[in-house]
């Protein structure tokens, strides 16, 4: 999977927790989940079980940690896939 | 340092389902998830324990002044109100109402300032007028002032100072407290 199709599905999986669509719009490998899209932190946790669910990883404690950010995020994810 | 956290608790029941597979166990230790099930009100106790760790998380990222992380898991709650994130302990404050769940974290026993707004009404100027009465100071010489790991902090004269503050919203409430 290349990093477009993943940010694609990224996009996709975040969309129903964004309370800023223009963040949305917006999106680029910089953007912070909590300050430009507004997701509120309680649903960071739902992003990270979707996140789970398509791509079929586990995201223990210490990677969850760090998806705050698009970049971040699709770390987590090919660093995941990798040891698949 | 002082930490606050508001759950407006009509909002979080549109905004999240605790009963999805697997939310529970990413957020809150075995013990944690004991105390949700043998609650009377297991709602209430899931977004009273969410509200002490994340009031805990800012005070305890304020204190070190780390990058924003999240890691709900590492914060332990005990029901008599301290929270334990590694070797640091914080007590907590929480008020529980209908409408929402309140919870104030800090340090030490310290003396402190909080207001509970309804949506629309202004919270930093609310912070400022409050702070301004207190010190006898005049509220526009008052900034707020994120960092870099958008923690807030109080300017005076443009000069920053250590007056812990912190500010929260969720749903129709937002919250603020000033510690002196």
């Amino acid at each position: 999977m290349n990093k477009e199709e993943l940010l694609s599905k990224l996009k996709t999986i975040i969309s129903p927790y964004v309370q800023n669509q223009k963040g949305l719009n917006n999106l680029s490998e910089d953007t912070d989940f909590i300050k430009d899209l507004e997701i509120n932190s309680a649903n960071l946790v739902d992003v990270v079980l979707d996140v789970e669910d398509e791509f079929d990883i586990e995201i223990d404690n210490d990677s969850m940690e760090k998806m705050l950010t698009v970049k971040a995020s699709i770390t987590v994810i090919e660093e995941k896939l990798a040891a698949k | 340092m002082i930490g606050n956290d508001i759950v407006d608790l009509q909002f979080a029941s549109y905004q999240s389902n605790w009963q999805r597979k697997g939310w529970l166990q990413k957020i809150f230790t075995t013990a944690e998830q004991q105390h949700i099930h043998n609650s009377e009100n297991p709602n209430r106790m899931v977004w009273k324990l969410w509200s002490m760790k994340e009031a805990t998380y800012k005070v305890h990222q304020s204190y070190l002044s780390h990058a924003p992380r999240y890691n709900p898991l590492d914060f332990h709650c005990s029901l008599n109100g301290n929270v334990y994130i590694h070797n640091h302990i914080y007590g907590v404050k929480t008020e529980t109402t209908k409408e929402y769940v309140h919870s104030v974290a800090m340090q030490y026993d310290v003396n402190y300032d909080s207001k509970i707004m309804q949506k629309g009404e202004d919270l930093k100027l609310r912070l400022k007028q409050t702070l301004a009465e207190k010190v006898d100071i005049n509220i526009s010489n008052i900034t707020i002032e994120k960092d870099k790991n958008r923690i807030p902090r109080i300017y005076i004269d443009k000069k920053e100072t250590n007056i812990g503050i912190s500010l929260t919203h969720h749903g129709e409430y937002s919250a603020f407290v000033i510690e002196y």
